[in-house]
């Protein structure tokens, strides 16, 4: 046990700056998910076809190509092309949320469907146009009925994080510092055991953070 | 010149879902201050008439009125139109994130930009109206059947419209509830708001309203004052449904 611990101190603020980046880029992805993915949620569900499509398009195109080649597309090729210089942090955020904003997009409106019809009616006979209906009846809702599943979409999303740390775009993130410790020590499961538990502290984390929230805003019917 | 028209001038409605044919050649002036019943079997087109007339239906052809405007010609203005017109469900439809205070003041806030102050006031007043003041931090979930329908006849009523219509009020409520949502609707008749019910109580038909139109198969068949139609309706078919409806 006294190895498990000596790798810890000797890589403490490693470790901790891993551990800080991660819960940063999740951070910003999450933000980049929400928004986008509420807003590509609202295309998809909105009265128009053409939205419909809009909305659609993005999602089987954030849906099914890998993340890691999202990686190289973004990151690689915007390099190359020479058109801007992309930060290596700010590459990893974007590609995180808008790929899971993909998804997001998806509970979103599956959340709008089940909200009723009657509800809509409701809506608009109080004088709201077809859009707010959508905006300030509909989605809140929706919204409410799918926190469980966008809950797991993040926990999913903080994992995926690791493919940042372990691409191309080498961000200084809890793997990428593991890996880098590994490598001066050669000890596996005493140096991976922290990063476990790291991502452990972030997921669980947000396990307690939805669990919260679902109880809190839940729709009692 | 506004105030001499009907509110409502319905003239020569059809409306079909498909094949079938609901409306047929609707014909139909619902005057201010009138509060109007209408009744007819199950099927009958009664619903998708009302439903019309706020344009949560399009027609197919001929015109509706309201207020001196064609709902049908209103385009993407119909919200203005809808606005002035209350719609009070079968199924209520509160909103049941919303607090019943909130439910109240949606419309109000957020549709007419009226201040929240003085919106939850005057929710505060149509509560006591209904007879539920008690309640205006409940959620929808808390309220027993009866007590949401006045909620969602206080949220129509918030948006002050010239116009209530009432879609089977009081079909989807236990018959210990009844009582009390029709002794709303009969107090608001009596206060001379315009009313239209689709309703198969037919004992506050009697009561309350000034005209009974009977629709059997998408077209009206009759149209008489409560007491003429119950106890001298013309056609054999209204005769065959009001000896049903109070013999059963």
């Amino acid at each position: 046990m006294g190895d498990y611990w000596r790798v810890l101190s000797n890589n403490l603020p490693d470790y901790l700056s891993g551990f800080l980046t991660t819960c940063q880029v999740v951070g910003a992805a999450f933000l980049i998910a929400m928004v986008v993915g509420v807003t590509v949620g609202a295309l998809r569900a909105a009265p128009s076809t053409f939205l419909n499509r809009i909305g659609f398009i993005y999602v089987e195109f954030f849906r099914n190509i890998p993340l890691l080649v999202l990686i190289y597309l973004v990151y690689d090729g915007i390099n190359r092309a020479g058109i801007i210089s992309l930060d290596r942090f700010i590459a990893g955020a974007a590609c995180l949320g808008l790929y899971t904003a993909a998804y997001v997009a998806e509970s979103i409106r599956s959340g709008v469907f089940a909200v009723g019809q009657g509800q809509v009616e409701a809506g608009l006979s109080l004088g709201f146009t077809q859009r707010e209906v959508l905006t300030k009846i509909v989605l809140p809702q929706a919204i409410r009925t799918v926190i469980p599943p966008i809950g797991n979409l993040v926990i999913a999303m903080t994992k995926n994080s690791a493919i940042l740390g372990g691409s191309l775009l080498a961000i200084n993130d809890l793997l990428l510092r593991t890996r880098q410790i590994y490598a001066s020590n050669f000890k596996l499961y005493q140096t991976f055991l922290w990063a476990t538990i790291g991502y452990l502290i972030i997921t669980i984390t947000m396990t307690v953070i939805v669990r919260k929230l679902e109880t809190r805003l839940a729709i009692r019917r | 010149m506004g105030e001499n028209q009907h509110l409502v001038e319905i003239v020569g409605v059809r409306k079909s879902f498909g094949a079938n044919e609901v409306l047929k050649d609707i014909d139909l002036t619902i005057g201010r201050g009138e509060a109007i019943v209408i009744a007819g079997p199950s099927g009958s087109g009664k619903s998708t008439l009302l439903r019309c007339i706020n344009a949560l239906e399009t027609i197919d052809s001929g015109d509706i009125q309201f207020d001196g405007r064609s709902i049908s010609d209103a385009g993407k203005e119909v919200h203005k139109l809808r606005a002035e017109m209350g719609m009070v469900f079968q199924q209520f439809n509160l909103f049941p994130h919303k607090t019943v205070l909130q439910n109240i003041t949606i419309g109000p806030t957020e549709v007419k930009g009226i201040p929240k102050n003085e919106a939850d006031q005057r929710a505060r007043e149509l509560l006591e109206r209904v007879g539920i003041p008690e309640k205006a931090d409940s959620f929808p979930a808390d309220l027993s059947g009866g007590q949401q329908q006045r909620v969602a006849i206080a949220r129509s009523l918030a948006m002050d419209p010239k116009l209530m219509l009432f879609d089977e009020p009081t079909s989807a409520l236990d018959p210990e509830m009844i009582r009390e949502v029709l002794d709303v609707m009969r107090d608001l008749a009596r206060d001379g708001m315009t009313m239209m019910v689709v309703t198969h109580e037919m004992g506050f038909a009697r009561e309350v309203c000034d005209r009974i139109v009977f629709i059997d198969e998408g077209a009206i068949i009759e149209e008489a004052p409560p007491q003429e139609f119950f106890e001298n309706a013309k056609s054999e078919r209204a005769r065959d449904f009001v000896d049903k409806i109070l013999h059963h």
